[in-house]
C-alpha cells in the first residue's frame, strides 16, 4: 500500500493548529454529509440509489447493537481472510525462498510465475467454488490463492537485490551461507517483504469477499450482496462500511508490524530499540563506560 | 513511496544465472513442461486424479479448439469482456490522474481530500459490486463502472507520488531560469512523474480486468467471467479451463503492451532508444539551423 497518509506526500502545507485543523475537517465533512441528508430527505437524491447518511448510521447502529447479526458474519469474514493470509503467504514465501536460494528452481520456475502475475487471481474463483464446495474452504483457498503472488514476488526480489558491498564485507569477514542469509539477506529484504505482506492482507480480504460474492451462506459479502439485491441500498452501505472497517483494521495491524519490526528505519524507534538493547548489554557483560 | 512497491517479474531477472545456449534452454523448459504434462495426464487416466476437478490436458486442448474454432464462442465474451475492462480502465485512470493533478496543484484540496482517501484505499474496493450492479444495471455499464472504481487508485497515487516527487535543485534551477508555473509543471513535474505513472498505470490496467471479472460473476449475460461460471457450474472443467488459460493470454498480451508502451514513453531510461532518440534530434537541430 502506499503511504498517502504519511508526512512524506501529504505533509500539510500551511501550519494550522491541530484544534483548527480538526475543525476545518469536521466543517467539511459536515457540509458534505449535511448536504447529502438534506438532498435525499428533500428527495433530490433517490432513497434506492443514495440512502440517507442518517438511514445508514441506524442501519450500522441496528446490526451491530439491536439485532447483533453482524457479528458471527464478520468473524466468519475477518477468520476466512486470516487464514487464506496465512496459507498465501506461508506458500509465497516458501516458494521465493526456495528460489533464491536454488538458481536451478528459479530459472524453470521462472515461466510459470510470470503465468501467475498476468492471470487476475480473481478469475479462478468459480474453479475453487467447484474444487472446495460452498463452504469456508473455498473462501480460505481463494483469498490464498488471490494473496500469494506479491509476498513471493516481493521475498524474491529482496533476497536477490542485495547491496554488491554488503555481500562483499560478510563474505570478507568469512561468514557462512546460514550467517549471510540471516543476517544480511533477510533484514535488508524484510522492507519489501513487509511491503508485500501488506498488499497481500489487502488482496486476501477481497478474495473472501469475492468469492462470498460468487456463492456463500454465510460472511460479510453475501450479506451485503442480498441486502443490494432486495435493493435494501441502506443496509448494503451499513455492510461496505464494516468492509471498510475490517480493511481498516487489517491496514493498522500490518502498519504496527511495520512500525515494531522495521524499527531502524525510524530514527525514534531506532533510538528506543538501541537504548534497549545498551541496557541488555550493561546486564549481561557489566558497565565498561566505569573501568 | 508510490503503489508500485510490488515488484514486478520483469524487474527481477529470474535467468540471471542462466549461462548456456538460448537453444538449449528453450527444449529444457520444453521437455520439463511436457513432461508435467504427461504426468497429469497419465495421473487422470489411471484413476489418481479425477477428471472432473482436474481436466486432462487433452482435453482441454480439445476444449481449446471447440471454443475458439468449432463453436467459435468465446470470440464474442473476450470481446465484451476487452470493451469493460479497457472503458473502466479509461474512465478510472482519467479519474484519478485528474484528481491527483488537482491535489497536487492545490494544497487545500489535498489536505481536505485526505482523510476519505485514506478510507478508499482501506475499503476492499471491489466490494461495492453488487452495489453497483442494482445502480447500474445487469449490462455492461456496471462492469465498467467497477473496473474504473477499482483501476483509479493506482494512478491517483502515483501520480501524486511523482509530481510531489521532483527534486529541490531541479526546482530551483527551472525556478532560477525564469520558467513560469506552467513550464515547470509540463516540462519539469509531468516528466519527472511518468515512470511512476507509468507503473500505476500497469497495475491499472490489470486490476480493470479484474475487476470487469468480478462484477461479470456477479451478474451478467456475456463476458469471460460468467462464461468460465457457466463452464464449472455444469462441471464442463476442460472448457472451464480453456477460458483461464485465454484469460491468462490476454493477460499477457496486456502487460506486453503496457511494457512496450512504458519503453517507448520513457526513452531516456532506455540507452539504446536514447541514443537513436537524440541522434534524430540532432539532425533536425542541425536542419533547423541549416547546418
Amino acid at each position: 500500500m502506499s503511504d498517502i497518509g504519511s508526512d512524506g506526500v501529504l505533509a500539510g502545507v500551511k501550519e494550522l493548529t491541530p484544534v483548527q485543523k480538526t475543525l476545518a475537517h469536521g466543517l467539511v465533512f459536515l457540509i458534505l454529509f449535511g448536504g447529502w441528508e438534506l438532498g435525499a430527505r428533500a428527495g433530490y437524491v433517490n432513497e434506492l440509489i443514495m440512502p440517507a447518511p442518517t438511514a445508514i448510521a441506524y442501519r450500522l447502529y441496528e446490526m451491530f447493537f439491536v439485532t447483533g447479526s453482524i457479528y458471527w458474519h464478520y468473524i466468519i469474514t475477518m477468520y476466512e481472510a486470516t487464514m487464506g493470509f496465512i496459507i498465501g503467504v506461508s506458500i509465497g514465501m516458501g516458494l521465493a525462498i526456495t528460489a533464491a536460494i536454488s538458481p536451478v528452481f528459479r530459472r524453470y520456475w521462472a515461466p510459470y510465475a510470470v503465468v501467475f502475475n498476468v492471470t487476475p487471481g480473481i478469475a479462478v474463483t468459480p474453479f475453487i467454488i467447484a474444487w472446495f464446495g460452498f463452504g469456508w474452504s473455498s473462501k480460505i483457498a481463494l483469498a490464498a490463492l488471490v494473496c500469494f503472488f506479491p509476498p513471493f514476488i516481493n521475498t524474491l526480489t529482496g533476497l536477490l537485490n542485495i547491496d554488491k558491498d554488503a555481500t562483499e564485507l560478510f563474505r570478507s569477514l568469512g561468514s557462512t551461507k546460514k550467517q549471510y542469509f540471516q543476517k544480511c539477506q533477510i533484514p535488508s529484504a524484510l522492507p519489501i517483504i513487509i511491503a508485500g505482506l501488506k498488499l497481500a492482507m489487502t488482496g486476501a480480504l477481497i478474495g473472501t469477499i469475492v468469492a462470498q460474492f460468487f456463492s456463500a451462506s454465510e460472511g460479510v459479502g453475501i450479506l451485503m450482496q442480498r441486502f443490494a439485491f432486495r435493493l435494501n441500498m441502506d443496509g448494503s452501505f451499513a455492510a461496505l462500511i464494516v468492509m471498510s472497517l475490517m480493511g481498516l483494521s487489517l491496514f493498522t495491524l500490518m502498519e504496527y508490524m511495520d512500525y515494531k519490526v522495521l524499527y531502524w528505519r525510524r530514527h525514534s524507534r531506532m533510538e528506543e530499540v538501541g537504548a534497549k538493547r545498551k541496557r541488555q548489554w550493561i546486564k549481561e557483560n557489566g558497565d565498561m563506560s566505569q573501568a | 513511496m508510490s503503489i508500485d512497491q510490488e515488484a514486478s517479474v520483469s524487474n527481477i531477472e529470474l535467468n540471471s544465472q542462466y549461462t548456456g545456449s538460448l537453444g538449449g534452454a528453450v527444449i529444457r523448459h520444453t521437455l520439463i513442461f511436457f513432461v508435467v504434462m504427461f504426468i497429469w495426464e497419465m495421473a487422470n487416466r489411471t484413476g489418481f486424479s479425477n477428471p472432473l476437478l482436474l481436466p486432462r490436458p487433452t482435453d482441454i486442448a480439445a476444449s481449446i479448439w471447440k471454443i475458439y474454432v468449432t463453436q467459435g464462442n468465446v470470440w464474442y465474451h473476450l470481446w465484451v469482456t476487452f470493451q469493460e475492462a479497457m472503458l473502466g480502465c479509461l474512465v478510472g485512470t482519467v479519474i484519478g490522474i485528474a484528481l491527483a493533478v488537482a491535489a497536487v496543484l492545490s494544497d487545500t484540496f489535498r489536505q481536505f481530500l485526505k482523510p476519505y482517501i485514506i478510507i478508499v484505499e482501506a475499503t476492499p474496493r471491489i466490494a461495492v459490486g453488487p452495489i453497483f450492479v442494482t445502480w447500474f444495471g445487469f449490462g455492461m455499464s456496471s462492469k465498467v463502472a467497477l473496473a474504473a472504481l477499482v483501476c483509479f487508485f493506482a494512478p491517483f497515487v502515483n501520480t501524486i507520488t511523482g509530481l510531489l516527487g521532483v527534486q529541490e535543485e531541479s526546482y530551483e534551477l527551472f525556478r532560477s531560469l525564469g520558467a513560469n508555473r506552467r513550464q515547470v509543471f509540463w516540462r519539469l513535474m509531468i516528466p519527472t512523474a511518468l515512470p511512476t505513472m507509468n507503473a500505476g498505470l500497469k497495475l491499472a490496467v490489470g486490476s480493470a480486468f479484474g475487476g470487469a471479472l468480478v462484477a461479470e460473476f456477479i451478474s451478467a449475460q456475456a463476458g469471460m467471467g460468467i462464461l468460465m461460471a457457466r463452464y464449472t457450474m455444469s462441471l464442463n472443467m476442460p472448457s472451464a479451463f480453456a477460458g483461464l488459460l485465454s484469460i491468462t493470454l490476454y493477460g499477457f498480451l496486456l502487460f506486453r503492451t503496457m511494457e512496450v508502451i512504458d519503453r517507448r514513453v520513457l526513452y531516456w531510461l532506455d540507452d539504446d532508444l536514447m541514443a537513436k532518440k537524440s541522434a534524430k534530434r540532432a539532425i533536425k537541430f542541425r536542419q533547423e539551423l541549416g547546418l
